[in-house]
């Protein structure tokens, strides 16, 4: 059984707690095991960063520290908590002088960040650790039947000089978890576009229309739904669904799942276990 | 199939240029022409384009000046990504090329379209203008001349990566805002502000300050990184928009735009809880009646889908909170510290 450390994403905890809840039913499936970080906490949101940049490494620098203490790989399910923990980590591992400095803070609490423990999306765990032979082994119930577009959402692919995993012009990790679990991917142009979830409090118009370019050419290329490895991603396509649409003047709809929901129907869990009823768009 | 074993052995092979045509006055919708032509390897896509206009077609229209990367007058989309024609060697696109030995050749976008592959600068040119990214020199006139400004290596530092840039408009091609709303400043405009910010030579800082904050300005970055992603330069320009916003909310105390309520709404929230309380996120960033108008619908389905997040009270506090606590007011008198020094 491998383990890692699990951080706890806000939205994971509030919004979209269908992720976690996903996850723990076939974490053991796969022999591996994600224990969750009580302590650990808000990364900011993207925000922090500017609003404070020490306290954003401060912060970041202790979750990813309380990784470290337990000897495992800090995992997060959200892009945009692993973009964020992994600048906090790049800054970190330049700048000795911001180590030592939060590292005198965080002795408070018996912790020290030393930079052993990566930070690393689930999605990664997943075709890298796990790996794709596993994955199609495992599956019950192929996603024969259906035509999936692929969003990945930026902040697993940009900045690339932080995140690194997937090329950010054409990555491929989740097309090839998608048909390792025997489904369809299809070609999509917004797959590594952006959902417009930082600025729906913001700039709200911009990030419907941002939200329902994505949603309509998932829709015009008739796929049955989308699939994206962020609950930001998804909140944005499927909580704001109906009026990104409306006003774009698009009389259609599409559901939308997270990729632990995928995994979970593939290897014959219900959609009422997983949590899918939760969502907006049926 | 021989032939082509040769022609790369050789180092040279037969690609098709697939470029975007309009003509405005002529074409009542774009087309694509194809052309193919023979290029060796370390040809870019600039020579190959020059190639086709003196042997080929004539008419095909874009726009290049100094093909070295440093006039910034070549911005296209190559194979869909905004980039310089003259620093994109055709090898290296062709190895990422979903169709074998062909190369797409578009116009940038999010600005206006003239002809085939040139755009209208002018809208760029016009934000330029409107944000006053200019030097205003706080020297009085009777002084220039007289004295030097002299210029500290850490100030120069600040504002050295954004003084690479270009003008290429490759950003404001892959902007995702920008594509939503033509209004929205644009990337390379904010990168332009943020240099003009942080430079103590210029006296525009409030003036363009207040400009940025408002709509379509600063706040409306949607942190999606492309421009970034896209610079033709490298420059690291999220570093230059976080920075404007930093600024905004430490500095100057500019803290009456939705933008930078919503961005403390996440400092304050880490400080008390160590999480974030998302169910008055929207009420601390725009206020009650916006609230009301905007979410309620969606609030009623959220609630009847039991996806609500939890009211204030109910969100659980990070295990350990007290330590943290006291931690973050700690590094809170660091910041309060280096202000002071920074100030000296």
């Amino acid at each position: 059984m491998k383990r890692y450390a699990y951080y706890l994403s806000c939205i994971n905890e509030s919004m979209t707690k269908e992720v976690d809840r996903s996850i723990e039913l076939w974490q053991n499936d796969f022999g591996i095991e994600f224990v969750k970080l009580h302590e650990g906490t808000c990364c900011g949101g993207s925000n922090l960063e500017y609003v404070s940049p020490k306290h954003f490494a401060l912060v970041n620098g202790r979750n990813i520290a309380l990784a470290e203490k337990m000897g495992l790989d800090l995992i997060v399910s959200c892009n945009t908590c692993l973009m964020t923990i992994r600048t906090a980590k790049k800054a970190l591992d330049e700048s000795p002088a911001l180590k030592k400095e939060i590292n005198d803070i965080l002795k408070k609490e018996g912790l020290e960040y030393r930079g052993t423990s990566e930070v690393r999306h689930l999605l990664w765990v997943l075709v890298d650790d796990v790996g794709l032979d596993t994955i199609r082994q495992k599956v019950k119930v192929p996603l024969k039947n259906y035509r999936i577009a692929p969003f990945y959402g930026c902040h697993i692919l940009r900045p690339s000089t932080v995140l690194g995993h997937d090329n950010p012009v054409d990555p491929t990790s989740l097309d090839q978890l998608i048909e390792a679990l025997g489904g369809q991917t299809i070609p999509y142009k917004h797959k590594n576009r952006c959902c417009g979830f930082h600025t729906l409090l913001v700039a709200e118009q911009e990030s419907l229309n941002v939200a329902a370019e994505a949603l309509q050419e998932a829709i015009e290329s008739k796929a049955d739904f989308i699939v994206t490895p962020c609950p930001l991603c998804h909140t944005s396509l499927d909580g704001y669904q109906a009026k990104a649409l409306k006003n774009a003047g698009v009389e259609s709809s599409i559901p939308v799942f997270h990729i632990s929901e995928m995994i979970g129907l593939a290897l014959g869990y219900s959609a009422k276990q997983l949590g899918i009823k939760r969502h907006i768009v049926s | 199939m021989m032939a082509s074993i040769d022609q790369h052995k050789e180092g040279k092979k037969d690609v098709t240029f697939r470029v975007f045509r309009f003509n405005p006055q002529v074409d009542s919708k774009p087309y694509f022409d194809d052309y193919t032509i023979p290029v060796e390897r370390g040809v870019t896509v600039l020579r190959s384009l020059n190639y086709i206009k003196e042997h080929i077609d004539g008419s095909v229209s874009f726009r290049a000046f100094c093909q070295a990367g440093i006039c910034g007058s070549c911005g296209m989309r190559v194979n869909g990504l905004s980039q310089l024609a003259c620093t994109t060697q055709v090898w290296d696109v062709l190895a990422k090329s979903r169709e074998p030995e062909v190369i797409k050749v578009e116009p940038l976008r999010n600005l206006p379209l003239i002809k085939d592959l040139i755009v209208d600068m002018d809208p760029l040119v016009d934000k330029m203008k409107h944000y006053s990214n200019w030097v205003d020199s706080i020297m009085p006139e009777a002084q220039m001349g007289k004295k030097e400004f002299l210029i500290s290596e850490e100030e120069f530092l600040r504002y050295d990566k954004a003084t690479d840039c270009i003008l290429c408009a490759s950003c404001v091609s892959e902007c995702s805002i920008l594509r939503a709303n033509k209004e929205y400043v644009s990337p390379a405009v904010l990168l332009k502000s943020y240099r003009m910010n942080v430079d103590s030579r210029d006296s525009l800082h409030d003036h363009r300050l207040a400009a940025l904050v408002q709509d379509h300005g600063v706040w409306d970055c949607t942190h999606c990184y492309r421009c970034q992603e896209s610079c033709v330069k490298s420059i690291p320009i999220m570093d230059a928009i976080h920075g404007i916003r930093e600024d905004a909310i430490e500095c100057r105390g500019k803290k009456d735009t939705s933008g930078s309520k919503h961005a403390e709404a996440f400092m304050s929230d880490i400080e008390k809880k160590g999480k974030l309380v998302e169910a008055t996120l929207p009420i601390r960033t725009n206020g009650v009646v916006w609230t009301l108008q905007n979410l309620l619908p969606m609030a009623m389905k959220m609630i009847m889908k039991r996806r609500t997040p939890p009211p204030p009270p109910l969100v659980k506090s990070a295990k350990g909170i007290k330590v943290f606590r006291e931690m973050f007011r700690e590094m809170t008198e660091h910041v309060k510290q280096d202000h002071k020094s920074h100030k000296k």
